[in-house]
């Protein structure tokens, strides 16, 4: 019997031997392919070696590296007198491994001669590290091979490690997809246990409508993975290889932001694609005071300093001055508004000689009087403090400038049963997922939206703690947290990436150049994706983690197809990932539901 | 007045003699082909003919011993290697060129009379497999015996693998005809006696002028492809016969000695000194195109053309297959260390 623990034989066919005419190492080798093998990158290979008290040390790795040539010939020309049949000469085909793990851990070389062999079954369970997961190990994709892997739950809820980053060209490296496909696989490959129905996520949908269809399944599915099965010769779909079901995802709300101008009886959500189930999302004016979110609607905090305190000041003042009552408008008494300069036309002087502010043009238009034109243009001393006119009018004419985008979501002229039916609350009761659609909102006002969304995530687990883990799936990441620059937005992200994983709250983030984000924000990320990069960009340092071999391949990754890095295994892993079951499109929805065509008809004559 | 006129000797300055040293040949030579002394255009390889075979050899002393055998006597004796190999060719270029059995043979010849055991040298590391010398006597007592047994041994064995891949030739005009199907090109003048079989062996170097002045110009004159008339040549005292013919396989540079890229080819010769096999004729006529075809390039070998490029990969290979001579002599050195000595050096 040998010394080493786990797998007594290696299993798969010998595909080649250890090269004696390389460097052979711990860490990576040479080796000879066998005449009728075939060796590609990223297939998973292991080796045993015994040392000299007859005890195996096993060699996991992957193959990063293939090669063939002319052995035996010396010039490049030779090759014609090769073809021609005059000069014999054997191909050479080559491959290098880089291990991902030793075992026993004893760092000896292997040995010119030993027999590499595919790594299956056993083999290959030692070489992904899914020993060490255990039943937290949840399908992230399959293997160029066919075989499936395992990402380790333990380094994705914040047990060990928390987060994913993904990087990747739009449109070629569809970070979203991965995503949701990660999302799909944790709740339904059951490696959230018995709190599977706990698990929760939260969306941000910035393109399109494309995620306002995820709970619908997908009529291409099926096609589309009968084609890759017989294209890949996989025994079976790459749903059931991973044991997932391919269905579309449960227990979904949908959230979007007010169709602009709708009258306060009518608030429809601002969704061109689909008709039903979309819930509207909106704050009421006091809770826009009372929940301090006046800091998330200036992106660049740090324009000016004096800028900053003014916000900080005026944040407090309009906290204090929704302290008190409950109704979704303000109510101020110190203001008589001078009509004319209004838009809106509905200011009504009522309640006890006050004024009701029930839009958010009227808000600025309130506190433009207190800090410029009140006192004879000398401003409300106690709302302005010691800042200098240029300031307050800086910080006015920005809110002028965002006015026009929250006007539709920061309302006063709602019924308070209205202002709570439309809060947005993804910890609804019954709601696993939700996707808040923000791709029609300007910039400015998405910003908004993520920034109070998420701080009001991150304030909720500060109180009830890390139970419920929630994810939070938002692209363009470089947007929130540019590596530059500091906004209210960014601290929260930076709380999340930082304090989010003892919390539970688990951010699965995307943007097109690692390097253009936050570093600490990347450098939280237990696990770390890439699809198809630039070039140049796949230089930069955040792609350390990538061996060269695998910088220069990123450029070549086709849709589909991603380097999935993680703690528990040192290399990263190819990985492709099935067609998705729910629909990302309109003309996706299957509208049958599965039936067919005739059924569906015979149910309507009925 | 006529200037005076330098040209190269094609062949590089270390190789010995050079191609062109040319001495005065003391045998008879008769024409057995045609009386008529001229150029013969090459004619295509015929269809039949599948395979040609290279064959060559190769033989190395690794180690000069002093033996002491149990019963108290000794003598001297070394360790040597030789291999001989064989590169499988399709004539008309439909498949790849392969090597056939380039695999090393070790000796330890010995002075007769001694009794010797195969010597087997086991590796330090299980890695590098095992060394094995099987015993052969030497004739004789001289300091060369040793590499002249070894020598013997590739030469026989070189002979017998080009022979069996070859077809057959029919030795008078009783024989049935056989086709040429298989042709053995061996490197260098043939050896030993005629063991029947279709081999032509390809002498590089022309030492002898075995062509008397009057007819030696025409190789001069023969254009890349063609031959002269095959001509039957016994040596002095009528020792050897063979059936010998010239062919030129490239055009020579305006440098060099103008019978530069002249190989001379031959054949062994059946008793019948009237009788021409059909088969030698064939390979007369398609050497002319199956060589030009395999010469090697100046610039990939410096005795190019005439050291085939099957040739140049058979020689590589065998060379290989006889492993490091610096590794193989340390090992010996190792093997007697722990064998006979007091402790094991490197």
């Amino acid at each position: 019997m040998t010394g080493v623990q786990g797998p007594s034989a290696a299993t798969g066919a010998v595909v080649g031997m250890v090269l004696g005419t390389q460097d052979v190492t711990p860490v990576s080798f040479w080796f000879a392919v066998q005449p009728g093998a075939s060796i590609q990158l990223d297939d998973l290979v292991v080796v045993g070696t015994r040392k000299p008290d007859g005890a195996e040390v096993r060699f996991y790795g992957i193959v990063d590296h293939v090669r063939t040539r002319h052995e035996g010939v010396t010039f490049d020309s030779d090759v014609q007198d090769v073809v021609a049949g005059l000069l014999p000469a054997s191909v050479s085909y080559a491959a290098r491994v880089l291990v991902t793990r030793v075992h026993p851990e004893n760092f000896i070389p292997p040995q010119p001669g030993d027999a590499v062999r595919h790594a299956r079954d056993a083999d290959l369970r030692m070489a992904l590290s899914a020993d060490k997961m255990g039943d937290r190990a949840f399908p992230g994709g399959l293997l160029a091979d066919g075989q499936v892997l395992p990402l380790n739950y333990r380094f994705v809820n914040g047990e060990n490690g928390g987060h994913i980053n993904i990087s990747g060209i739009s449109g070629v490296a569809t970070k979203t997809s991965y995503a949701l496909f990660l999302l799909h696989s944790i709740f339904r490959s059951g490696v959230m246990g018995a709190s599977a129905s706990a698990g929760r996520a939260l969306i941000f949908n910035v393109k399109g409508e494309d995620l306002l269809f995820l709970d619908q399944a997908n009529r291409d599915v099926a096609a589309r993975e009968a084609d890759a099965q017989a294209q890949k010769g996989l025994p079976r779909t790459r749903y059931e290889l991973m044991n997932l079901p391919a269905e579309a995802f449960r227990d979904v709300q949908f959230l979007a932001p007010p169709r602009p101008g709708s009258a306060a009886g009518a608030i429809v959500p601002h969704v061109e694609q689909r008709a039903s189930g979309v819930t509207p999302f909106l704050y009421s004016l006091r809770e826009f005071c009372l929940r301090r979110m006046l800091p998330y609607v200036f992106v660049d905090r740090d324009a000016s300093v004096n800028l900053g305190f003014v916000i900080g000041s005026i944040e407090d003042r309009l906290y204090r001055l929704a302290q008190g009552a409950d109704t979704p408008y303000l109510t101020v008494e110190d203001w008589q508004p001078d009509t004319e300069q209004l838009i809106d036309e509905d200011v009504r002087f009522d309640e006890l000689g006050g004024v009701r502010i029930s839009t958010f043009p009227q808000l600025v238009a309130y506190l433009e009087y207190k800090l410029l034109d009140a006192n004879d243009g000398e401003g409300d001393r106690k709302w302005v403090g010691k800042q200098s006119p240029a300031t307050l009018q800086a910080f006015i004419r920005r809110l002028r400038g965002v006015q026009k985008h929250l006007t539709p979501l920061v309302r006063g002229d709602l019924s308070a049963a209205q202002a709570a039916q439309y809060r947005p609350d993804p910890l609804k009761p019954g709601v696993q997922t939700t996707v808040v659609d923000i791709h029609t909102l300007s910039a400015t006002a998405q910003m908004f939206v993520v920034g109070v969304l998420l701080r009001d995530l991150f304030e909720h687990k500060e109180r009830v703690g890390r139970q419920d883990t929630v994810f939070v799936v938002l692209d363009e990441l470089n947007k929130y947290a540019p590596r530059d620059g500091d906004s209210p937005i960014k601290d929260v992200l930076l709380d999340i990436a930082e304090r989010g994983r003892s919390l539970g709250i688990i951010l699965i983030g995307a943007q097109q150049t690692a390097s253009e984000v936050e570093r600490r924000i990347v450098s939280n990320a237990a696990i770390r994706v890439v699809g198809r990069l630039d070039l140049a960009e796949a230089e930069r340092p955040e792609y350390r983690f990538l061996p060269q071999s695998f910088r220069a391949r990123a450029g070549i990754l086709q849709p589909g197809t991603m380097l999935v890095s993680q703690p528990d295994v040192p290399n990263p892993v190819l990985v492709n990932y099935p067609f998705p079951a729910w629909a990302t499109r309109k003309d996706e929805v299957d509208d049958l539901r599965g039936q067919k065509v005739e059924d569906v008809g015979d149910d309507w004559l009925r | 007045m006529a200037r005076m006129r330098i040209r190269l000797d094609p062949w590089p300055v270390d190789i010995q003699g050079g191609q062109l040293t040319l001495k005065a040949f003391g045998g008879t030579l008769d024409d057995v082909e045609t009386p008529r002394w001229a150029a013969i255009s090459a004619r295509p390889i015929p269809e039949r003919l599948k395979q040609v075979f290279v064959v060559d050899g190769k033989r190395r002393m690794e180690s000069r011993i002093f033996i002491e055998d149990p019963h108290g006597q000794s003598g001297l004796g070394g360790f040597g290697a030789y291999v001989v190999g064989a590169v499988e060719l399709c004539p008309h270029g439909t498949r790849q060129a392969e090597l056939l059995a380039v695999k090393a043979q070790r000796l330890l010849a010995h002075a007769p009379n001694l009794l010797v055991e195969p010597a087997q040298l086991t590796p330090r590391n299980p890695h590098t497999g095992q060394l094995e010398y099987a015993p052969a006597p030497m004739e004789g007592h001289d300091p060369l015996a040793a590499l002249n047994t070894l020598q013997q041994h590739m030469l026989s064995a070189e002979q017998r693998l080009s022979h069996e891949l070859a077809s057959r030739v029919p030795l008078d005009e009783t024989d049935d005809r056989e086709w040429l199907t298989a042709l053995t090109i061996q490197d260098g003048t043939l050896r030993g006696q005629n063991l029947n079989g279709a081999v032509v062996g390809c002498v590089k170097t022309m030492e002898t002028m075995y062509l008397p002045a009057d007819r030696a110009g025409l190789l001069s004159d023969l254009k890349p492809g063609e031959r002269t008339p095959i001509l039957r040549m016994t040596y002095e005292g009528g020792q050897f016969t063979r059936l010998i013919w010239y062919v030129r396989l490239s055009e020579a540079a305006f440098y060099q000695h103008p019978m530069s890229g002249v190989m001379r080819l031959e054949m062994f010769a059946p008793d019948d000194t009237d009788f021409l096999p059909p088969i030698v004729r064939q390979v007369a006529n398609l050497s002319g195109m199956l060589l030009t075809r395999m010469g090697s390039r100046a610039h990939k070998d410096p005795r190019a053309p005439q050291n085939l490029i099957p040739t140049a990969a058979l020689e590589q290979a065998m060379n290989r297959s006889m492993g490091s001579a610096d590794l193989v002599t340390r090992r010996i050195r190792a093997h007697i260390a722990a064998t006979f000595g007091q402790g094991a050096v490197a």
